[in-house]
Order: structure tokens, then sequence, then C-alpha cells
């Protein structure tokens, strides 16, 4: 990296680990803001908040020890993986559905997770990889999408949002930070989608899928998608997706979120149980065909031991 | 002999500063009330180090924390969440409404994201609006609204049982009715004891003693329906607000 | 930690005589998937848990003979599997043995040398003596190396008087007048340490038995629930299965029966179980039945 830079800035891997073992060798650094709330500026009067890092020589191989459920099963500090997420952009606006299950190992942690966080009413985004991470810097993403409406009298491009998530986590690469999220919103330059991650990636696209179950997500999208899709079909084939998802990845399912992001920002479409959805399909919504996704056409009449009535003819 | 330490190559030493303590927590989320719970017994491995170490602890009058996983980063975590609220006290004239401590207590998490502490936190209360409420977190400060959680050694053995009772998770309500929202504080506080009853039974890490704290919305007649409970104890300190009782209980203690 | 991780183990079969072992004719454990198990276990897939007795077992002597005693838990890592199951296996009517370690090992090390002894006994003619037990029981655990885990406790009265011996998973034994075993031996020793008298009375020395299993249910979390004795002396012996049972299950506050129908369903379909049978004869006439 370059050295100029490396000594100037706040946010590398390297300052971080300089501010932090400062701060652990005398003693404890309170901050002002601890004290009070500064006005409420308080979080934001230091730049980027600084974290302690344990006193060793190596201290991304110790968090890995203790967190990397994937290496070693017995690890202690289970953190939670396991998701399907997708957004799309189309001529009505971007579309967002993701899952709601948490998984630590083979234990189903939680099924109400809230995978699609609201940055601010114009901007998404959505959570996989660890719940925290995506959690903690969407949220103060939004902070730095404020002050930049602040400060430049207009709002924040989706593709200068992401951008700046992406420089954000990027500066920590290599330290054990899970994250693979998708940006979307809508601004000047209409609907947009990005993909960001913890690894450094960030790509503009149409259509992306992240988690485990997006292998199942992308099959059902992939032959449904098209860029002029009704608002309705749109709305369906985000809500069959994730439902596939849900149905054969065991990392995925509960319940599935749908947001919808138009001109005016984005709106909450409704939450959908996966299990209601294979059985008795959504309920009553645009788009939806009737029944249910998965139960009826596997056992009703058309499936080997009860044959539709037209083979049983021939 | 075979696996004897040979002094000939290098040894590998790990910094480990964790262990786990064992015990379960619980809470759950009524309309103008919320039920913080966990068991006493501390262990390591076999040994049980004490039959008495709260897990459960007072906030203010309107927020209940229960800690558990490495009950030394526990008590140390709590230590600092009532430094930060006594200080915000001091700057604002009142108590920080249950909202802001569960933000608080995510950015005290993830200030720690690159050296964990090994804490699951359940964090139960009263919101501004008087409805109960319970957040719950992972070591690294995720966190989300729920009605209820339990965590910790037997929450594999809790939660589904909360969720069937709760949630009324795989029962279909009778034809023509259906499952009420909000359960009252009796049936809440009779859950949270056959859940750890239950648990003490089936698990070799919890037992000894039982604490249920029980957090009442301002004007609550949740308790009037109750009549006298036995051993129960208020720890209210300012007057017409939110009320927090303790109810204590034993537990078997093999 | 792996103290005992084996070597690859040779099949104990006649290798030689055979292109390959079955498992149909080499006698004893069947040792084809080590190598795939072990290779396994280095991916870092863990064996299945085996139940284990977490336990809490004591013997001592007193002035008639030998008391032995147990706790009641058995767990599956923290989990209790039974709440009440029996520790203490019958060898002869006059020697029995307290088991600790892998149920299974236990229950079924026990269970052979029991049959072993019993024909023994019908060979020889007498009473079988507690060394023999104790004899057989090693040469087992040291043949195989430490991989049953069984460690034991084992008492009774024969002919050459009371007798008490402690065998460890590898084979290793001690001939001690008062002994404890298991994750809670510590807390058991303790108390007999402290309490443990040459020439005891019969009661005495229960009460110190029960004593010192209590201290292993109550401070050792691999032990727990009911405490079991036996009492064996020259004339007789008395198995006191659930003597104390300080652990009584509390009731619960709530009944938990679910409404009928609370179960979802998809279709419904009633079928009699009862077959109609309509008999239809063919040639011939109607066996006349009047």
């Amino acid at each position: 990296m370059n050295s100029f830079a490396e000594r100037f800035s706040t946010t590398s891997a390297t300052a971080q680990m300089r501010i932090a073992q400062a701060a652990a060798a005398d003693e404890e650094e309170f901050d002002g803001a601890m004290w009070g709330s500064d006005a409420g500026f308080g979080s934001l009067a230091k730049g980027v908040p600084s974290f302690s890092v344990p006193a060793v020589a190596d201290p991304t191989s110790f968090l890995r020890l203790h967190t990397d459920d994937h290496a070693d099963p017995n690890c202690r500090i289970k953190i939670k993986h396991g998701t399907t997420t997708l957004a799309f952009r189309f001529q009505g606006g971007v579309i967002v559905a993701v899952d709601s299950r948490a998984t630590a190992g083979s234990y189903i942690a939680s099924g109400t997770v809230k995978k699609v966080i609201e940055i601010n009413p114009y901007l998404l985004g959505t959570m996989a990889g660890g719940a925290a991470d995506c959690q903690y810097w969407e949220t103060y993403l939004g902070m730095h999408c404020r002050l930049h409406e602040l400060r430049n009298r207009e709002r924040i491009s989706v593709s200068a949002a992401s951008k700046y998530l992406s420089n954000l986590v990027y500066g920590y690469k290599g330290m054990g930070l899970s994250m693979g999220t998708m940006i979307c919103g809508w601004d000047k330059t209409g609907p947009a989608v990005f993909y960001v991650d913890s690894d450094g990636t960030r790509l503009k696209g149409d259509l992306f899928s992240v988690g485990s179950g997006s292998t199942h997500a992308y099959g059902v999208l992939d032959q449904g998608y098209r860029w002029d899709l009704t608002d309705e079909e749109a709305q369906e084939l985000g809500r069959r997706s994730i439902y596939a998802a849900g149905h054969r990845d065991a990392y995925s399912g509960n319940t599935c979120n749908l947001y919808h992001v138009k001109e005016d920002g984005w709106k909450f479409i409704g939450n959908y149980d996966i299990s209601q959805m294979h059985y008795d399909g959504p309920g009553d919504v645009p788009g939806a065909p009737g029944g249910g996704y998965g139960y009826d056409i596997r056992v009703e009449g058309r499936n080997s031991s009860n044959p539709p009535a037209v083979a049983a003819a021939a | 002999m075979p696996n004897m330490i040979s002094l000939a190559q290098p040894q590998q030493r790990q910094f480990n500063p964790y262990t786990e303590n064992g015990g379960t927590i619980l809470a759950i989320a009524g309309a103008d009330f919320s039920v913080i719970a966990g068991d006493t017994r501390q262990s390591e491995g076999y040994s049980i180090q004490t039959r008495y170490a709260p897990k459960v602890f007072r906030l203010t009058d309107k927020a209940v924390l229960a800690v558990n996983g490495f009950a030394a980063d526990g008590n140390m975590f709590v230590k600092k969440v009532r430094q930060r609220l006594e200080w915000y006290r001091h700057a604002h004239a009142k108590d920080m409404p249950l909202r802001a401590i569960a933000r608080l207590i995510q950015t005290m998490l993830y200030a720690r994201r690159f050296f964990p502490f090994y804490v699951y936190n359940i964090l139960g209360g009263i919101e501004e609006d008087g409805t109960g409420a319970v957040y719950s977190f992972d070591p690294v400060g995720s966190y989300e609204r729920e009605a209820c959680r339990a965590a910790g050694a037997a929450q594999s053995l809790v939660q589904p049982f909360l969720d069937n009772q709760i949630y009324f998770k795989n029962q279909t309500p009778a034809p023509g009715t259906s499952h009420p929202v909000h359960l009252p504080l009796s049936t809440v506080l009779a859950l949270v004891i056959d859940s750890f009853t239950s648990a003490t039974e089936r698990h070799i890490e919890v037992g000894d003693g039982l604490e249920m704290y029980v957090v009442l919305s301002k004007g609550s007649t949740a308790f009037q329906s109750l009549g006298a409970i036995h051993g129960i104890q208020e720890l209210t300190a300012t007057e017409d607000g939110e009320r927090v009782f303790v109810i204590r209980r034993e537990l078997k203690k093999d | 930690m792996h103290h005992t991780k084996p070597l690859c183990p040779k099949p104990p079969s006649n290798a030689s005589t055979m292109a390959s072992p079955s498992i149909y004719t080499s006698p004893g454990f069947n040792f084809t998937n080590e190598l795939r198990n072990n290779f396994m276990a280095e991916k870092g897939l863990p064996l299945p848990k085996a139940t284990s007795t977490g336990t809490t077992i004591v013997g001592c002597l007193f002035k008639d003979g030998i008391i032995l005693g147990a706790d009641t838990r058995a767990t599956e890592g923290p989990i209790v599997a039974d709440k009440n199951c029996e520790k203490i296996h019958y060898i002869t009517e006059s020697i029995r043995c307290c088991g600790a370690g892998t149920a299974a090992d236990t229950e079924f090390t026990t269970a052979l040398i029991s049959s072993n002894m019993e024909l023994h006994a019908l060979s020889i003619g007498r009473k079988p003596r507690v060394v023999t037990a104790m004899t057989m029981l090693k040469q087992m655990l040291f043949r195989n190396q430490g991989r049953i885990g069984a460690a034991l406790v084992l008492g009774g009265v024969d002919s050459t008087g009371p007798h008490l011996f402690t065998i460890h998973p590898h084979g290793s034994t001690d001939k001690l007048p008062y002994v404890t075993m298991g994750s809670g031996s510590l807390a058991a020793m303790a108390v007999f340490e402290s309490g443990w008298q040459p020439n005891m009375e019969r009661a005495a020395a229960l009460d110190l038995v029960k004593a010192a299993i209590s201290a292993g249910i109550f401070n050792d979390l691999g032990s727990g629930s009911n405490i079991d004795a036996c009492i064996i002396t020259e004339s007789q012996t008395d198995m006191l299965r659930n003597v104390e049972m300080p652990n009584p299950r509390v009731q619960k506050e709530r009944g938990y029966t679910f409404r009928r129908g609370t179960t979802a369903w998809k279709t419904e379909s009633v079928r009699d179980l009862v077959v109609k049978e309509e008999i239809t004869f063919v040639g011939g006439d109607a066996m006349d039945t009047t």
C-alpha cells in the first residue's frame, strides 16, 4: 500500500491496529462522547470508531480461532451465517427479497431476522454473512449518507453510497469481517443495485443473489427475469425465488421479506411464511397465481404415483 | 512412549482467554410487561463454581439485562453498560430509553469486533410507548427485537418450547378462533418456571436457583390478577414510572 | 486431548489365510472402519457421541462385607440421557460391579464376565471368587488397550472373605478398603477419607456410602438423580435400588395437553382396518354344513 496513504489514513487496517494497541497500552481511552451525547455528534466527532484488539502477535488468527465455525464446529463464539438474499433492477424499480433465517451450525438461531437494512427512505442494504458486520456498517453508512445530504444539499447516489461502504470494509480486509450485501436504491440515474462484499468487491448490475441459497434463487430468478416485468410480476418473482431457496436450502427459510424501491423511495410489500407459501401460497397478493407453490403440484394428480388424468388415459 | 511432548520441536501456545460458564437465560415480552429470567448456577467443566451467580441485572426501572456465556466477560460488560447509563443520566437527567440502550449495547459489543466479549445478551423492558420488549444480541452486536428468546446452555431445549407455547408454532387454532397475540403475566411466569425446571432436569449445567425479573409498564395492572406471589421483591427506584420486581425460586441442585 | 490416540491397529484376523478380513469369520471386534473413522476424525468430523455415565461410583469395606454405591445419571455431553439408570451390575450372586465410562462398554463387559463367571462356577462346582472376576475383567480390558472405555469398581464376598477392586480402562487394578471412580470420584473420596474407619457397622457404612454418592450427585455435574447401593455379605446380597431419592421431579406449573385437531393436515382418509372377506366356491357343490 502507498506509504503516504498508510501514514495518514485513519481507516486502514494498520492504522486501526495502531490506534487500538495504543489505547490498550495506556489503560482505557474514553471517548468524550461516551460521557454524554455531544449533542448527537459524539460518534462522528472522531471519524471512524476505534476497535479493541487482543494483545497478541496475530489478532486475525486469534479471532478466527474463536469464531470460525467452518473450520472448527466447536469454536465458542458462534457467528450467525446462512442466508438467501436477492435484488434485481427492472422497468418498475428495484425488487429486494430476503429470507429470515439465522443459523449457528445446525441450530436455527432465529427465524425472524430482518435481513433488509433500511439505510434511509431511498436506500436499502441486504444482509448476508456476519449479521453484526452488516447491521453495524450499514447503519454507519446511513449516518454518512445523511451527512452527505447536509453537506451537498442533495441525496447521495447509490453508486457513491456503495463505494463508501466498499472503501470502509476494504480498510479492514483480512481482519475477519464477513459481509455480502446489495445496496439498492433510486437516484438521479434511476433504479440501481450494487453488490459489495467484505473482500472489497463492488459490482454494478441488474440482478444479484447472495448467500448459501443463492443458487436455488438464481434458478427461479433467471428463468423468470425480464426488464419489462410489471410491478406485480416482479414482486411475485422475488417471492417465488426466495421460496425456492427456502424450500431447498437448509440454511435458509422461515419467512420472506419483500421490498420494492421506486422513484419515491422504498416500500415494504410484505412478509410471507415459506411453508405457508408451499402449501397455500402467499395469500391474496397481486401477481400470485393462487394456490400453493409446491405441495399441490407435487401431490394432486401430477406425480408418478398419482399421474394426471390425461396421461393415465393414454 | 508415544505422544510424549518433544522438546526438540518448537511448541505452539494459543492465547485462550475464554471459557464457557454454562447456565441459561430467557426473556418474554407481554403487552405491557416483560419477564427476564436466568438460573444462578455458574460452572466450568463438571464443577460448580458457585450456586448463586446472578446472570440477570436491573439496569434502570425500565430495563433489565441478562448475560450468558463467559461470566467474567459478562460481568465486565454489565459494569460498562451501567457506567454508560450513569453518564447518560448525568448528561440528560433521565434514564436512557430501552431502544437506545439496545443500540448502545450493539455499539459496545461491536467495538470489540476483533476481540469479542464472549457474551450472549438479552435485554428486556418497557419501550417509550409502554409496550413490553425483548432485544436479543449475538456476541458481536447484531440485534433484533423479539417477543421471546432463550440463550445459553439449554437454549436448544427451551427455545422450541417457547416457539410452541408463545408463538403457537405447529399449533392450529380451533376452527373459528385465533391464537392470542399477548399472553397474561400469570401464564408467562408459569411458562418461565416450567422452562427452567425442565431445563434443569435435562441439562447438567442448569440448576440451583432461578431469578425472574418482571418489568411493569407505567400503570400496568398485570400484577393484580396474580394475588400474592411468595418471595417477590420490588426493586423500583423512582416514583410513578415503570416498576421492577424480582421473584426467586429454587431449582434442583444435582 | 488425545492421550490414547491409537496407532493404526492391525485387524485381528488371520490375514495370511484370507484375502480380506471378513466380519463374519474373524472373532472379536471388527476394525474394518478404523482407518476411515480416523481419517474422518482428522477431517474434523467428530465420531458419534456414546452415552457416558459421567458418574460417581464407590465401594467400601465394612464389618460384614462390602457396600457398593452409585448415582443414576447417564449423560450424552451436557444432556441428561437417563435420569434413573442402573450402574451396579450383576456378576454373580455375591459379586457385583459398578461401571463408569462408556455406558455400552460397562454394560457389555460386565454381562460377558458375568456369563463367563457362571460357566466357570459350573465347571469348578464351587462359588467363584472375586479375584477371578477381577482377572477376567483386567485381561479383557488390557487386551483391548483402553479402547473399551470401562472404569469399574468390583466388589464381593467369597470363600476367602470380602474383596474390593478398582479396574481402569487399560487394565490396571487396585485392591483397597474404600474406593471411588468416575467424574465424581474426588467428591466421593473426600467423604471416605474423612469418614471411613475399619470394621464399621452396616448402618454406619451404608450412611457413609450414601454421603459419598450424595457428594458426587450435588457437586459433580456428571452425576445426579438417585442413590443405588448394594450390600454384599457372606450370607446374602441386598440390592438397594434407589435407596435414596434426593432429587424428585417438581410439579409443573401448567398442563401441556393439546386439543384434538392441533396438528395441521392436508387430506383426510378413513379406512376400515377390518378386511371384509367374501368366499367364492369354485367347482363342486358347496360343503354341507347343516
